[in-house]
């Protein structure tokens, strides 16, 4: 990575623009931070500073049938929507990057489609179809409609996997004596691996975090923790959402921590 | 076909097929239903055929009259009335009543019924009226588009709506009001915070990168959420504010137009900070120090220089936060107040709570159209904007 | 070395490519190449030497004509299947094998049992001298050590035949020209068959025991180095390898293999005479500038005076630019034997040639 030249510029202008960037950086990131002392607060409203501290929401979280379901319903949706997501945008992906033909381009802006358009319009599209075919308010349903937001996030992040990937590694491979299966068995998928993964963690982010879609697909039996957390601020508002939020972020957390480290050991390969 | 290319189709063709079927279908019976209008045609077929047949100047012949009096009592019996009065009482306000009422009456009333029914509403002697029938018998209309744009079919053809009615081109300046000023305030902060990350030593970027990334990665409804309860009378803020003694009386932020901003910016920021970042980190160096050896002072190898330089970076990042701030649903429904909702709170509205699903298709067609020609109005207008926009 | 006699392991037959069915990338190649021999494909970019390095691995294939390996045809057999090593130009090691990684993967894919596999590898490690690096990925190497792992990869499963593409290009001059000793150090000890792409003409003199002179589709010269530099076929091959006086005029008289050809400006030099050449016919005469004689005492069959025009210095010679012929261009060399103190511009030099250094040849046709 190039380092860009700092500027020959007055020190003061340079701790100006620091001080700029460290205070949106804190408004980026306080709101998420003061969910936490929220969440451990021992009094019933949410304020600050907090009466006394506690972990009875979280508890109330954890022996909630309502809460846990949730959380069960959107590990489920989003487990099945990483597997048929990946499973399709790296097909898909493949196919692409493989075939000789013209508008490349315009197959993948079609196929990217779902993510362009406004996600309420996706929301009540998806509702009147799934009704139609009465997949409404059923956890099939739901994992349709977030595979279809999910995957192209996969294709994108594979088809740029395979962009950076050298074709010439496979004439390698087959002047070695590697037939077409194997050489991409053996050199092809282990180079695209690492983008795969990022997919795969993307689209469980997407589906894990996702609202709008699940506020009309979802049945009352297919809330997730999104859905369920909605309900509650708009309902009967308690700090054991904030304890949600906090078991979200954390999920977050993880997920983009996973992600890097599988750019990470991509770099490390020299692979895109 | 080459070998090749049966295989690379073999591989594609499972996406395609989800994307035609939950994707492309859905859509396009959507905008299917914008236009439909098979209300009537269904529930009062013979009814709906001789109005079709009729050719539309003055009254209709008498067993139209008696045909539907008929069938809108048989549509009572079996429950299928509803559809129908919805959507003509959509149309004009009042012909629920009036026909509810006339099928009660219908066994009542005497022959002509051309003669007795205007007795029992004058209505019913109006040309305009059956006009109205006529056109919901066609099993397409243009109402709820025109009902979006605040326009209706009057006696002369299209006019507008009267102004208690006409809500939504307000609603759609207000959607592209609201998005343009966070898209502003977004570029305008990202663009130093971009620079500030692109320019640190390695390791303070890397950290400023996670403070970005964490956000970016944590779901909309718990950022909005959080500031929800930030905003709060009670809460924090407010809190701090009273704490400083810098007011006496806790503000009023949340539930209003001040507050979806500030969520909306908060939420699309790192939509903006990303690319730039990405653009700047690319930039030689050496370009900026040939602009100097040139002459150029500070300023202006800022604006002749390193600024074209960066605009892919502003347009991409730009037009994403456009995009996405246009369909939000979620933050203005939780933090904004009722003058603060943008489209979409109305197409889940209508899809929801009227169950009108003509408008809220309408109205979906309508955001769709637009956003389409907003990209393709970037895409022309700035070079090099892709289709990859996507995050990472 | 080559052994006359045995039958060729290479033979092109009417071989031609053509990419897009209008104009030939390769047209009509007939050559073949002999067992244990290293051939080296020189040419300008886009001349088609690498064409025809890639119909040879396998990866192009031929619009028509006929590749036989060892006796057999192979234009139908998949790279894959044809056993012939090769270096890439960017090395194509695999990023996510280590180097012991990379050089097992032929060997795995003939079957070859793990003890035997981690033997040969230790032992083609060992002919590059990188014996200590094998559990290293190749991002963690320099330039210089991929290449030396990518040769080493191409041989560790003993093919018979060879093919390198220019595969020194991205080194610097110092770690280029041990390479090519190296390159030939283990030609010579593994005795294994070579073909080598490269543009750069130095290069393919030092390593090659025969040089294919690539231009627009076509081998113009498939010679040993030292005929393709001494006696080049063509005006196009006297002006690619080495440095070049192309002196044009005419024929005057021809005597068998010499000939008297005419200068712009009338004068008139005794020379070697292209096969196809008449009395009267437009001809180049091509001249070495390191057989040109400078100074007073230059004498040979050809002398004449000329104006200088410039001189650079270069450290272990000067090189003179002067007029001849009509022709600004003429270049020739002054040593620090050639006693003559510092010319300068304008001054007139005796210079002289042997009528054997110099050949007249058939003008390249306008572009």
């Amino acid at each position: 990575m190039t380092a860009h030249a700092p500027r020959r510029a007055t020190p003061s202008g340079r701790l100006l623009l620091n001080a700029a960037t460290g205070l949106v950086l804190l408004f980026l990131v306080a709101p998420i931070l003061v969910v936490f002392p929220l969440s451990l607060s021992s009094g019933e409203l949410l304020v600050l500073p907090p009466p006394g501290w506690s972990l009875r929401w979280y508890e109330d979280f954890f022996t909630s049938r309502r809460w846990l379901s949730a959380t069960w319903n959107s590990f489920v949706v989003g487990g099945w929507t990483m597997a048929l997501a990946t499973t399709l945008g790296t097909l898909a992906a493949i196919g692409i990057h493989l075939g000789r033909f013209r508008g490349k381009a315009a197959l993948v802006a079609v196929l990217s489609l779902p993510i362009v358009t406004p996600v309420i319009v996706t929301a009540i599209a998806l509702y009147f179809a799934l009704a139609l075919v009465g997949l409404g308010s059923t956890l099939t349903g739901l994992v349709l409609a977030h595979t279809v937001l999910a995957t192209p996030y996969v294709l994108l992040t594979v088809l740029a996997s395979l962009q950076t990937f050298d074709a010439t590694l496979l004439r390698a491979a087959a002047s070695l004596g590697a037939g077409p299966a194997t050489a991409f068995r053996r050199v092809m998928l282990p180079m695209i691996a690492p983008g795969v993964a990022t997919g795969a963690i993307f689209a469980f982010a997407t589906s894990f975090d996702e609202l709008v879609v699940a506020l009309f697909v979802a049945g009352p039996q297919q809330f997730t923790l999104p859905r369920q957390m909605f309900a509650g601020l708009r309902e009967f508002l308690s700090p054991t959402i904030a304890a949600a939020a906090v078991l979200l972020i954390a999920l977050s957390a993880i997920l983009l921590a996973l992600s890097e480290f599988a750019r990470a050991r991509a770099r490390a390969r020299g692979i895109g | 076909m080459s070998r090749r290319n049966l295989l690379a189709a073999a591989l594609i063709a499972p996406l395609a097929l989800l994307v035609a079927l939950s994707f492309l279908a859905p859509l396009g019976a959507t905008l299917w239903r914008a236009v439909e209008d098979g209300a009537v045609s269904t529930a009062l077929p013979r009814t709906a055929a001789m109005l079709r047949a009729w050719d539309g100047e003055g009254l209709p012949p008498e067993e139209v009259h008696g045909e539907l009096l008929r069938e809108l009592r048989a549509a009572q019996e079996d429950q299928s009335i509803g559809p129908v009065l919805a959507r003509l009482n959509f149309e004009e306000t009042g012909l629920r009543s009036m026909l509810l009422q006339a099928a009660r009456a219908a066994p009542r009333l005497a022959q002509p019924l051309s003669r007795s029914l205007p007795e029992l509403d004058p209505r019913w002697g109006d040309p305009a009226f059956w006009r109205l029938l006529k056109r919901s018998a066609t099993g397409w209309t243009p109402l709820y588009l025109l009902r979006s744009l605040d326009l209706r079919i009057g006696a002369e053809g299209v006019e507008r709506t009267p102004a208690g009615e006409a809500v939504f081109l307000r609603l759609f300046a207000r959607s592209f009001e609201i998005s343009l000023v966070v898209t502003l305030l977004c570029a305008l902060v990202a663009y130093p915070v971009a620079y500030g990350l692109a320019t640190m030593p390695p390791a303070w970027a890397t950290a400023g990168i996670v403070l970005v990334l964490v956000p970016f990665w944590t779901s909309i409804l718990v950022r909005t959420a959080a500031w929800f309860i930030i905003l709060q009378r009670e809460g924090p803020i407010n809190a701090a504010l009273l704490a400083l003694g810098l007011v006496d009386q806790p503000l009023t932020m949340i539930f209003t137009r001040f507050a979806v901003y500030v969520a909306m910016v908060h939420v699309l920021l790192p939509f903006a900070i990303l690319p730039l970042y990405g653009v700047m980190k690319r930039i030689p160096p050496e370009y900026m120090r040939a602009a100097a050896s040139l002459g150029a002072p500070p300023w202006r190898r800022f604006l002749r220089v390193y600024l074209p330089l960066t605009m892919p970076g502003v347009a991409a990042g730009s037009v994403m936060v456009f995009m996405l701030a246009v369909g939000f649903y979620i933050t203005p429904a939780l933090v904004g107040g009722s003058g603060d909702q943008m489209v979409s709170y109305f197409i889940a509205f209508f899809t929801n709570t009227t169950i009108n699903w003509g408008m809220a298709a309408a109205l979906a067609t309508l955001l769709m159209a637009m956003t389409g020609a907003f990209v393709a109005l970037a895409r022309a207008f700035v070079p090099g904007l892709g289709a990859g926009a996507a995050r990472g | 070395m080559a052994q006359q006699g045995d039958a060729p392991l290479v033979v092109f037959e009417g071989v031609r490519k053509s990419y897009d069915g209008r104009t030939d990338a390769v047209q009509a190649l007939d050559f073949a190449v002999a067992r244990g021999e290293f051939v080296t494909l020189l040419g300008p970019s886009g001349s088609g030497k690498t064409t025809t390095l890639m119909m040879l691995a396998g990866f192009e294939d031929p619009t028509a004509g006929r590749i036989v390996l060892d006796g057999r045809p192979i234009n139908d057999v998949p790279a894959h299947r044809r056993g012939i090593g090769v270096v890439f130009q960017n090395y194509a090691l695999l990023p996510h094998m280590t180097v012991a990684g990379n050089l097992s993967f032929p060997l795995e894919m003939r079957g070859v049992a793990r003890a035997e596999r981690e033997k040969r590898v230790a032992e083609a490690l060992d002919m590059v001298r990188l014996g200590h690096l094998a559990d290293r990925r190749p991002a963690q190497l320099s330039g210089g050590q991929q290449q030396r792992v990518a040769l080493a990869r191409a041989l560790v499963f003993r093919p018979a035949l060879v093919l390198m593409d220019e595969p020194l290009g991205a080194l610097d001059k110092q770690l280029r020209e041990r390479m090519q000793l190296e390159i030939r150090r283990i030609h010579r000890m593994l005795g294994v068959t070579v073909v080598y792409v490269t543009h750069d003409q130095g290069e393919a003199l030092t390593m090659s025991d025969r040089v294919a002179v690539f231009d627009h589709g076509r081998i113009r010269q498939f010679a040993p180095p030292a005929e393709v530099y001494d006696e080049p076929a063509d005006a196009f091959v006297a002006s690619f390898i080495g440095e070049n006086n192309a002196l044009p005029g005419r024929i005057v008289a021809r005597d068998d293999a010499w000939c008297s050809m005419a200068l712009a400006d009338g004068t008139t030099l005794r020379a070697r005479c292209a096969p196809g050449l008449a009395p009267g016919d437009a001809a180049v005469l091509a001249l070495r500038p390191e057989r040109v004689l400078v100074g007073p005492e230059a004498w040979a069959d050809n002398a004449l005076e000329a104006e200088l025009l410039e001189t650079v210095y270069f450290g272990d010679h000067t090189r003179l630019r002067l007029r001849v012929g009509g022709h600004d261009e003429f270049v020739a060399r002054l040593g620090f034997r050639d006693g003559l103190a510092r010319p300068r511009p304008g001054d007139r030099i005796r210079l002289a040639w042997s009528a054997a250094c110099c050949r007249a040849l058939a003008p390249e046709p306008a572009e």
